[in-house]
């Protein structure tokens, strides 16, 4: 399961030479760091950088400000129109992503938003995945502490915001994490809206680094590597909450 | 506060996620059905209705069969497999063993980790002449420009990098199981692999049906590593090219946004099958307590 890891490690110190050497060269004789700085100076590594965290965040963000909003009210009010206005959200996840990527594409070109960064997140402002989970969790809170908010005279959003939402912070956690991981990893989208260098994200940029590169395996996994670490560590640190989150995804379904 | 208030917060606090979900999600899902069934020209600029032309051309169309067999092959092949592997670590991490959230963390690694700088390090080591899996085999294989290996290859990096999430979806399930049902079985001399046949397979079905249902949608769109791993010159790329694959080459390489819609439609209808065939079969082999 971690030979890729390792090799990627040990490649990207290595020279062009022992990279693609045959009898194959498993330790490079001396190992050096010139293959990171050449990743940053060759390509636009900063802009890939820079645009897959805004759109990141920005993916992560707004889904989970507007998700845990809506799943307490579906959760927690009844009011008309209930049943159908959430089949109508959760209705989309049953529906493959790619379905989705043409009319988005020409509803970017008609806004004038194809190549920008803002064309990266705006599709992804609202998550349905994130309200159908959030709002599990809002079921499975008991009722008496928010029935004491609401005879102290508070209005739904304050009983939402004071008393509710605190009591789901580990779901909360869970959700911020999947989002930033999907958000960082996705591949398909950012391929299709942006083409120009510096509106890549690491994930598309990745891509066109092989073509720059070609057969310059050190500086392709360094690449690699340096496109990783922020998951890597976010995972590292939330490791307990995350598989908690995964875990608590599988019960519900 | 009486009830006509609360509905106002209600409809509020659910406006932008409602709003958001029918512009970018709901609408799209329509117009691509609609997309479908026109000829557009001019970057979508003129329309012309020409019915189930796109679907008729589809259907004539060799490749169309070709890429709906890949994917279907590639499924039939990850998800058994997939789910093999992860039910079998889930039961060796849950019996008490030192060290089980670094192995944990091993395994979810590859789930972490952006598709497409790992398909870089899996180009590396399938490399024909200075790859690792060929030295430490000792084989002779181009596994990512053969047509007979590519879809190996692809099959290979898939499982690696999913079984760390539904091994820990089948551990939640085995740790749910209750250990008093286990020490009832013991007494009526159920021990080894009869206590997995007949006391934990049973129990885990919910979270294999699952399992199943999720890895199925996944697989049927695989893109991501038929485009990273494969790429656009390969001649194993025939051999290999999936339904999401032609949709992306139709509507973003050659432009033809109406024959692309009308593949992922049908990608659509498949998932809609799939899934239904499965709830359908649920009863046959989920056992709920």
């Amino acid at each position: 399961m971690i030979i890729p890891f390792g090799w990627m490690i040990l490649t990207s110190f290595k020279t062009v030479t022992e990279a693609t050497q045959i009898p194959v060269v498993i330790f490079p004789a001396h190992p050096d760091w010139s293959s990171y700085a050449k990743a940053f100076e060759k390509s636009d590594f900063t802009h890939y950088y820079l645009n897959t965290a805004f759109a990141a965040l920005m993916k992560t963000l707004f889904p989970v400000i507007f998700s845990s909003m809506a799943a307490y009210a579906f959760a927690r009010i009844r009011f008309p129109g209930r049943t159908l206005l959430f089949f109508i959200i959760i209705s989309v996840m049953m529906v493959p992503n790619p379905v989705f990527y043409t009319p988005q594409y020409l509803l970017m070109s008609k806004w004038g938003l194809v190549n920008t960064v803002t064309a990266l997140w705006i599709c992804s402002l609202v998550s349905p995945f994130a309200t159908f989970m959030l709002r599990q969790f809002f079921l499975g809170i008991s009722k008496e502490l928010e029935e004491a908010a609401i005879l102290d005279g508070c209005n739904p959003f304050q009983t939402f915001r004071y008393i509710m939402l605190p009591l789901v912070k580990s779901a909360l956690v869970a959700i911020v994490i999947i989002q930033l991981l999907w958000s960082w990893n996705e591949l398909q989208w950012p391929l299709i809206i942006n083409s120009s260098p510096d509106k890549l994200t690491l994930s598309s940029g990745l891509a066109t680094l092989v073509s720059m590169f070609g057969t310059n395996y050190p500086v392709l996994m360094a690449g690699a590597i340096m496109a990783v670490i922020p998951m890597i560590l976010l995972f590292f640190i939330f490791q307990k909450r995350f598989i908690e989150g995964v875990a608590f995804s599988a019960h519900k379904g | 506060m009486n009830s006509r208030s609360r509905y106002v917060w209600a409809y509020a606090m659910i406006a932008p996620t409602l709003i958001g979900t029918v512009l970018f999600w709901s609408w799209p899902a329509i117009y691509s059905i609609y997309l479908s069934f026109l000829k557009s020209e001019n970057f979508g600029m003129i329309n012309h209705w020409i019915g189930l032309a796109n679907y008729e051309k589809l259907f004539k169309d060799k490749e169309f069969w070709k890429n709906l067999r890949n994917t279907l092959y590639y499924t039939v092949l990850f998800v058994p497999v997939t789910l093999v592997f992860s039910t079998l670590f889930a039961v060796l991490l849950n019996a008490k063993i030192k060290g089980q959230s670094v192995y944990r963390v091993i395994f979810f690694l590859p789930q972490v980790t952006m598709p497409a700088a790992a398909a870089m390090v899996w180009i590396v080591l399938f490399a024909h002449d200075y790859g690792l899996i060929n030295f430490v085999l000792g084989t002779d294989v181009a596994w990512i420009s053969d047509k007979h290996f590519a879809m190996i290859a692809l099959v290979i990096v898939g499982v690696w990098g999913a079984i760390g999430f539904n091994m820990l979806l089948i551990l939640a399930g085995l740790q749910g199981i209750p250990r008093s049902l286990y020490e009832a079985g013991e007494i009526d001399g159920a021990v080894g692999l009869r206590k997995f046949r007949y006391i934990t397979l049973p129990l885990l079905t919910p979270t294999l049906f699952f399992t199943t249902v999720v890895l199925m949608i996944g697989a049927t769109q695989i893109f991501d590593s038929i485009y990273l791993l494969i790429g656009k010159t390969n001649v194993a790329l025939p051999a290999v090219r999936s339904l999401v694959y032609a949709y992306y080459q139709n509507s973003f390489v050659y432009y033809d946004q109406n024959y692309g819609a009308a593949i992922v439609d049908i990608l659509l209808i498949i998932n809609l099958i799939l899934t239904g065939v499965q709830f359908a079969f649920q009863k046959k082999w989920v056992v709920y307590d």
